[in-house]
């Protein structure tokens, strides 16, 4: 239902809207939608910081990027190297990244990010500070993705698609597993489950959706340089989940539509706009533990359920 | 007289613990300890705090290695097995401070414990094929079942931590049997109990017993203990002090000495 609902919102934006300039725009909220929601595994429901998560973004779109440029390769092949590149090297940062927790893991994951904003920049095959040109767009078959309106209809239905898993997922028996470690891993290991072998999975399936995202934005704009991947992608990235509200599919959505919007809107905003970050940051985990989404919807349950008022939610 | 038949004659203990030692920097939590728990008893470990009873459980089910001695379940060697193998194999516990799934419901909370129960991956889960969702509504009504068992099927859909706290520690050994046991290790769930809860423990674990699954229970309500051991073994300073029956120990003038005091002491058998 909810689905449904939210299909038609997308048919209904790329058809009533004509400005290729807001296209692009909800274009870029549905990549990021995809960023966060991967995020959001990994961060919400596991539990697990990463602040090197951008790493995987690039990797998507400079693997695709540079075989379908300078090797003119076919993008799907592009993306399946992009999401086996991309796999590999989660499992291999993983295997001792994920025995370390908490402040260590935002560290390791942070020399990571580093290590390949550095690897961007100093290749040559990535075209190094200036970047990557001449990225194809995308065909499906006969269908050219080159329209603003289409590619929009693509990103928008790899997002939905995504979604739709990713809550599968976690209202399954390894959602559950991810939420136990998250609560407690030594009790979640006294059910028998393999928190070592899990937190590597879920962080693997988050590294996979940002290199798709990295893929799908590579071949929506065509040039794509280091700077796209940087430590600001990756704290953007963190703040889209916290503002969204962690452990929660739908809010990745809503968190993804508020940073792609704002520094868009607020010009000013791009000076400032690692210290809005850190400053959302503070605000929400302090105020507004549960996200923004959820929050407000809290507060205003709140002031429903005043005294006198019949539609209280007390429990008896 | 071969192997097969001695073992025909007393059945193997569920857990071997043989010589154990653990220590933490300076402190020698166990020493040399060495016992078999019987299968089908109720068996006990008791002792003054810090005497190392917590840490034996923890090297019962893998929390950290020994740094001598082993321990034996069934047949099987559990020295090197990581703490999921050892609850895949059948020992489950509880937690001596209460470790429930906090953003759980109750319900929720033993579907978690019969994940060693259940197959279902990433891609099954992502599939939603009939076979997960057979397995799915299995689990489930397991899972009611033993809510039912230990008396919460009316908080199912609660969260987990909003349940008193009484009510908390039978929701942990709901959670534990969810894993399937053939033992299962109860660090003092009597603590923080009303007497009322308290005696329905004590039918609880009798029915657990009858259920086919030994406990091993480590607890400092000396009533509960002597009311439903078969046997009772006494640590202090880590090292084993006496074993015997409920009686045996409560007469036994060194556990009176150390632990029990004169006023806990009972006649002897
Ligand atoms: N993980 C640990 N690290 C360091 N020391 C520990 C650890 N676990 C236990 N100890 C020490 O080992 C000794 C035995 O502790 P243990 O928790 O096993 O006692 P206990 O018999 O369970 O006591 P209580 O009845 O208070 O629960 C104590 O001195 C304790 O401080
Ligand atoms: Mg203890």
């Amino acid at each position: 239902m909810r689905y449904l609902f939210f299909i038609a919102a997308v048919l209904a934006a790329g058809f009533l809207i004509s400005s290729p300039y807001k296209l692009q725009l909800l274009t870029f909220i549905g990549i990021n939608t995809l960023l966060a929601l991967g995020l959001n595994m990994l961060m919400g429901y596991a539990g697990q910081i990463s602040l090197g998560h951008a790493a995987f973004y690039g990797l998507g779109a400079y693997t695709s990027g540079i075989l379908t440029a300078h090797y003119h390769w076919s993008p799907w092949l592009g993306l399946a190297a992009a999401v086996v590149l991309a796999v590999a090297a989660a499992f291999f940062i993983a295997l001792p990244l994920l025995q370390l927790s908490g402040f260590y893991l935002g560290m390791g994951t942070l020399g990571f990010g580093m290590i390949m904003f550095v690897v961007f920049r100093q290749m040559s095959l990535t075209g190094g500070d200036s970047g990557l040109v001449g990225i194809p767009g995308l065909s499906i078959g006969p269908l050219s993705l080159d329209s603003p309106r289409n590619y929009l209809f693509f990103v928008w239905a790899v997002a939905i698609i995504s979604i739709f898993l990713c809550e599968r997922l976690i209202n399954s028996r390894i959602g559950r597993a991810l939420r136990a470690i998250h609560d407690s891993e030594r009790a979640a290991s006294s059910m028998g489950i393999d928190t070592g072998k899990l937190k590597v999975h879920i962080f693997v399936l988050s590294a996979m959706l940002a290199a798709v995202a990295g893929f799908l934005y590579a071949h929506l704009v065509s040039f794509i340089s280091p700077s796209s991947f940087d430590f600001l992608v990756s704290v953007r990235m963190v703040t889209m989940v916290v503002i969204g509200g962690m452990a929660s599919v739908w809010g990745s959505l809503l968190g993804a539509a508020v940073l792609t919007i704002l520094p868009e809107s607020l010009t000013v905003f791009s000076e400032y706009e690692m210290i809005v970050y850190g400053l959302v940051l503070i605000v929400i985990m302090i105020l507004l533990p549960q996200g923004l989404f959820r929050g407000v919807l809290d507060i205003y349950e709140r002031a429903g359920s005043k005294p006198g008022n019949a539609s209280s939610r007390c429990q008896g | 007289m071969n192997a097969l038949e001695a073992s025909q004659e007393t059945p193997l203990p569920v857990v071997r613990v043989e010589g154990v030692c653990k220590s933490f920097g300076g402190i020698q939590a166990l020493n040399d300890v060495t016992f078999d728990v019987p299968a089908g008893s109720i068996f006990s470990l008791i002792g003054p705090n810090g005497a190392g009873k917590t840490t034996l459980l923890n090297l019962v089910t893998g929390s950290f290695p020994a740094d001598s001695g082993q321990v034996v379940f069934g047949e099987t060697m559990l020295n090197g097995r990581k703490a999921h193998e050892r609850v895949a194999l059948g020992i489950a516990r509880t937690f001596q401070n209460i470790e429930l799934f906090g953003s759980m419901s109750v319900l929720e909370n033993v579907l978690v414990g019969q994940h060693v129960k259940t197959r279902c991956g990433f891609l099954g889960a992502m599939a939603r094929l009939p076979r997960t969702i057979g397995e799915e509504r299995e689990a489930r009504n397991r899972a009611l079942e033993l809510l039912d068992f230990v008396g919460l099927l009316d908080s199912a859909s609660q969260r987990s931590t909003d349940l008193p706290f009484g009510w908390q520690r039978f929701l942990e050994i709901a959670r534990a049997l969810a894993t399937g046991p053939r033992i299962l290790l109860l660090d003092e769930p009597a603590s923080g109990l009303n007497a009322v809860e308290t005696a329905s423990l004590a039918e609880l674990l009798e029915k657990i017993r009858k259920s086919g699954v030994t406990l091993l229970l480590v607890e400092h309500d000396m009533n509960l203990v002597m009311k439903v051991s078969d046997r009772v073994l006494v640590l202090n300073h880590g090292m084993k002090l006496a074993e015997g029956s409920p009686c045996e120990v409560q007469a036994n003038e060194a556990v009176i000495a150390a632990y029990l005091g004169r006023d806990k002491a009972g006649p002897g058998c």
